[in-house]
């Protein structure tokens, strides 16, 4: 970060942005992870984390971003924050999704994690809070990738908000076990799998219901203001 | 009044960060206890004994997660009884207890954590690493409590008009749909006169600059300084004790490094705990002599 602000020479430059994230992110996890004996994994997995969230603040901090997208995806953080206070069924992943189709999967992955980052100051923070991050941004960073079929396809919009909220909670449930026994033991990942099954099944209800409900009226209404004010 | 939440939210971020590290990646019965026990006095003398419910709710984590590891790991040499034809070791029980233990601490450490770390300090945090992302957090912390008053209005307006009754389910969920469809609506259209607005004054104009509500004193750089010394000692001290629960449950002897390594952190641990009575006192001395 800090020394591609003193480097001035772009093929350097490109070439330290291949480097850290293809090369630095894996070799911490590696490393940590074999580094004595294997008991340091959760460590590692957690520097990886951390380390991907950093790597995206700075490469957005050094992008253009135009002032209008901005407040836009500080609206919509603010959406997915206060809608976190319902009762039962969260829109979290389902506003990051919408935002991710018609704003791009850069602006799906800010608003997904810093949601997360901005909601745990009331929900509470933890050692779980950069997986959160981390999780709700890639699954808005995925979303911008398929927009296209997103956008084009109800059906495969509904499937992907169940499958993320499967996939979101399967992946917490690694970090629990991890987190619980140091190191990965099917039996008990199962276990957390079962024991966290009506939450899952919860997150892809809400998923569901929210795309169902929603992504037309706010795609909508988000792409009025894409078009009108060219963001 | 100056207590440890008054310090630069970096030194408490990296306080924390060294308590919670050595917590959650040492597995070393003597530590978690120590680390417990710093937790606790540490929201004890915040929190006084309010907050009943989260002891209650600690307590039950507590044994919830002592109890999972025997039942699904048989390891271990000692047979306390068996269960559905699986052995039921000693052994198992107290790597569940070390779990539970370092579950709690964090549980703990992290409840101070998100109490003192308010939504300004966490914005000075990530206006270190990157002030646009700052800009767009503090924009969205604003951004909640003007919806709701928003929402408040629009729901006042509708129901003026006879468009909205909560009678019956259907009627209050139709309601609430539109209400929020407005909401979303008048919440974009703010946003990009918000961004003309900026626009206008010159944001993106020259270099970014932001403001910090806090600054780094001496004793911040002090309290740093103590931190990362207590927290090298610790973990080179702690290097060489090795605890292991399968087969058999064994800590190797501390030493004189080892016995330096845990003094280290049962110093750390406490310094919060320190500073916030060190100043209660000082408080009250002050008082008095008015």
């Amino acid at each position: 970060m800090i020394c591609l602000i003193v480097i001035r020479n772009n093929r350097l430059r490109a070439a330290i942005k291949a480097v850290i994230p293809f090369a630095a992110v894996p070799a911490v996890a590696a490393v940590g992870s074999a580094a004595d004996g294997g008991r340091r994994y959760i460590a590692a997995i957690l520097a990886a984390a951390v380390l991907a969230l950093l790597l995206f603040a700075a490469g957005y901090e050094k992008r253009q971003t135009g002032s209008r997208r901005l407040v836009i995806a500080a609206v919509m953080t603010a959406l997915c924050v206060a809608g976190r206070f319902i009762p039962f069924f969260k829109p979290v992943t389902a506003l990051t999704v919408i935002t991710a189709m018609y704003l791009g999967g850069e602006t799906g992955f800010l608003v997904g994690a810093m949601s997360a980052a901005l909601s745990n100051i009331y929900f509470g923070q933890g050692p779980w809070t950069p997986f959160q991050m981390l999780a709700w941004g890639l699954i808005g960073l995925a979303a911008g990738y398929l927009s296209k079929y997103l956008k084009k396809s109800r059906a495969f919009l509904l499937f992907y908000g169940v499958f993320s909220g499967i996939a979101f909670s399967f992946i917490m449930d690694i970090w629990t076990v991890l987190w619980y026994s140091g190191s990965f033991n099917v039996k008990l990942y199962s276990a957390a799998i079962i024991s966290a099954l009506p939450h899952t099944a919860l997150y892809a209800a809400s998923n569901f219901l929210f795309l169902w409900f929603l992504a037309k009226p706010i795609g909508q209404k988000l792409e009025r203001v894409r078009i009108k004010y060219g963001i | 009044m100056r207590g440890f939440e008054d310090f630069n939210p970096l030194a408490a971020a990296l306080y924390f960060a060294a308590v919670c590290g050595i917590t959650m990646f040492c597995m070393n019965p003597v530590l978690l206890i120590v680390s417990l026990i710093g937790a606790l006095s540490l929201f004890f003398i915040r929190n006084g004994s309010t907050h009943t419910k989260v002891h209650i709710f600690a307590l039950l984590m507590f044994c919830a997660a002592a109890l999972v590891n025997p039942i699904f790991s048989h390891n271990g040499v000692t047979v306390l009884f068996i269960m559905n034809n699986n052995p039921v070791t000693a052994e198992a029980f107290i790597y569940g207890v070390c779990a539970a233990g370092m579950i709690t601490a964090s549980f703990y450490w992290f409840y101070s954590f998100t109490q003192i770390m308010t939504s300004d300090k966490l914005l000075y945090i990530f206006g270190l690493f990157s002030p646009k992302i700052a800009l767009i957090l503090s924009m969205a912390i604003r951004f909640v409590p003007m919806f709701s008053r928003q929402h408040k209005r629009v729901k006042d307006a509708q129901r003026a008009l006879g468009l909205y009754s909560d009678d019956n389910i259907i009627d209050s969920l139709k309601g609430n749909l539109r209400i929020f469809s407005v909401m979303v609506t008048w919440a974009l259209e703010n946003g990009i006169i918000t961004a003309d607005s900026m626009a206008s004054r010159g944001y993106g104009c020259g270099r970014r600059s932001r403001f910090a509500a806090f600054s780094l004193k001496k004793r911040d750089i002090a309290f740093i300084c103590v931190t990362v010394l207590l927290f090298l000692l610790t973990l080179i001290g702690t290097r060489g004790i090795t605890f292991t629960c399968y087969p058999t449950v064994s800590l190797s002897s501390a030493g004189v490094f080892g016995n330096i390594g845990y003094i280290s952190y049962t110093a750390l641990v406490l310094l919060p705990t320190f500073i916030d009575i060190a100043e209660a006192v000082r408080w009250k001395y002050l008082i008095s002599k008015i």
